[in-house]
């Protein structure tokens, strides 16, 4: 036990900040600026696409089915791999390893988050949509103002459990040389060479904090929601709804 | 004068199933119909057409001169001009009761903030809920509900107001609370077409009552010849149940 604070106050600079300044940021916090990020593009393009797979439109509703579909059948090491060989190929230059992680987890977690998404969605009573448009909203300001608020506050916890996935899913990234925590992780262990477990261990409890932390924050945020509202958010006596109500294909 | 709404020549399928069958029908500015008829009937498939939540396969709905299935028909300035009451109410139950009403006078209508609370809450008042601004939908009663829903789509200040069985949701001793607000609206002169099964609601305020079966308007008469006297033997069994209960 002892070992671990010898290895944390002899590296602790390695695994916060990488190489940085002499190298590239790494460690710690190029783990959450790769999260950070990946969720700040992934969770509105996941929005996007799950309007697009629930649209009438063909044009869009078929790409957007494909893209989650052929996204959800393939291990996200070789979406990584294919970023990795492809994309250069593509755009003729190469990219970072930082870009490369941050595509491949914006591209993955986009179409698992829009499923949920798309559940918030298709799990409010038709008559809210309906409720909206009636009052002379157009598509977008009854998505923004009723749809969206009710439906991504009913699915926050499988959200919040695909953003913890987004801070697991980067340390994926350490086989194509990212450096970010467990690339860190690995510079000490490679260095002390006899502590592999205190090492890993310290890395394990790092990624628990975090990715707990965010469980926690979440769970905080919703019950504060809930509290506002007093218990009952009223749904229930809106799905009381008769059937007739619930057709959904209205003309836009 | 011209009337507010004109329906001419309706046809709507449900696949097979033909729902209304050439549904010919006139509201006039401040008049308050009253469409009733046995469950199944199109009562309902009728009013959703008014505003476009129903599509329709032929004929052509004016309002206000507007051809609310043209193709280039302003679909939502349109509905923003047409109140419409649900049976399910559909309060949204992520904002106050406040913020209800306000929505769309200020997001539709881009009315300021303030001077949409001011109307909001008179009109809350109006419907005996202004005491409930705060509180959310789930935690107000049916018939409470109700009434910010008619709060809310008047907030819109639309000429006419639809209402889909408003009270078939509320418990008994709920129906009196909306049917009495319903009642105000029609002694002020709002022009209103009513779907329900509250038949002293229909003698007592309608002007007009469509009797419909199997998606046909099949009489038009006042109240007084609607319940004494029906022309059509479809009505005339209808009343005639009516009275054994």
């Amino acid at each position: 036990m002892f070992d671990v604070f010898t290895i944390l106050r002899g590296n602790w600079e390695l695994l916060l900040i990488g190489q940085y300044p002499s190298g590239p940021m790494g460690g710690l916090v190029n783990t959450l600026m790769l999260s950070a990020l990946a969720l700040v593009i992934a969770f509105p393009l996941s929005i996007l696409l799950a309007m697009a797979r629930i649209s009438p439109f063909r044009a869009l509703r078929y790409p957007a089915f494909v893209w989650v579909y052929v996204l959800r059948g393939i291990p996200l090491l070789l979406v990584i791999f294919w970023t990795y060989f492809l994309v250069p190929v593509l755009i003729g230059h190469n990219i970072s390893a930082f870009t490369t992680m941050l595509c491949t987890l914006v591209i993955y977690q986009s179409a698992y988050l829009s499923e949920i998404v798309r559940g918030g969605i298709q799990a409010l009573p038709g008559g809210q949509y309906e409720a909206a448009r009636a009052l002379g909203m157009g598509y977008w300001r009854a998505m923004s103002y009723v749809i969206l608020p009710q439906a991504l506050y009913n699915a926050l916890p499988s959200l919040i459990s695909q953003f913890v996935s987004i801070i697991k899913e980067t340390t994926l990234g350490y086989i194509i040389n990212l450096q970010e925590l467990t690339f860190s992780a690995n510079q000490v262990n490679n260095q002390l060479l006899t502590k592999p477990f205190q090492v890993y261990f310290i890395l394990a409890i790092s990624y628990f904090c975090i990715c707990y932390s965010l469980t926690r924050l979440a769970g905080a945020v919703e019950h504060r929601i809930e509290r506002k509202r007093k218990g009952d958010n009223g749904s229930a006596s809106a799905a009381k709804a008769i059937p007739e109500l619930v057709s959904t294909d209205l003309p836009r | 004068m011209k009337p507010m709404i004109t329906f001419s020549n309706i046809d709507k399928w449900y696949g097979e199933y033909r729902a209304l069958t050439t549904i010919n029908a006139e509201i006039s500015k401040g008049e308050v119909v009253v469409v009733c008829g046995p469950s199944g009937s199109g009562k309902s498939t009728l009013i959703r057409t008014v505003n476009r939540l129903e599509a329709i396969q032929g004929g052509q709905i004016l309002f206000e001169g507007h051809d609310i299935h043209g193709t280039d028909a302003n679909v939502n300035r349109l509905r923003s001009r047409i109140g419409f009451v649900f049976q399910s109410f559909n309060l949204f139950p992520h904002l106050s009761v406040l913020d209800n009403v306000v929505l769309s006078p200020t997001k539709v209508k881009g009315i300021k903030g303030s001077a949409a609370k001011k109307q909001a809450m008179e009109l809350l008042d109006r419907v005996g809920m202004a005491h409930k601004a705060g509180a959310y939908p789930g935690q107000l009663s049916g018939g409470q509900q109700q009434r910010v829903a008619i709060a809310r789509a008047l907030a819109m200040e639309p000429p006419v107001m639809l209402f889909d069985e408003p009270t078939s949701a509320l418990d008994p001793e709920m129906v009196g609370e909306v049917l009495s607000v319903m009642r105000g609206l029609a002694k002020e002169g709002m022009t209103m077409m009513c779907v329900t099964h509250e038949m002293n609601f229909a003698r007592e305020v309608a002007d007009t009552i469509w009797f419909m079966d199997a998606g046909q308007i099949l009489e038009k008469a006042t109240p007084e010849v609607f319940f004494s006297e029906p022309s059509h033997p479809r009505a005339q069994r209808f009343i005639s149940d009516l009275r054994s209960h």
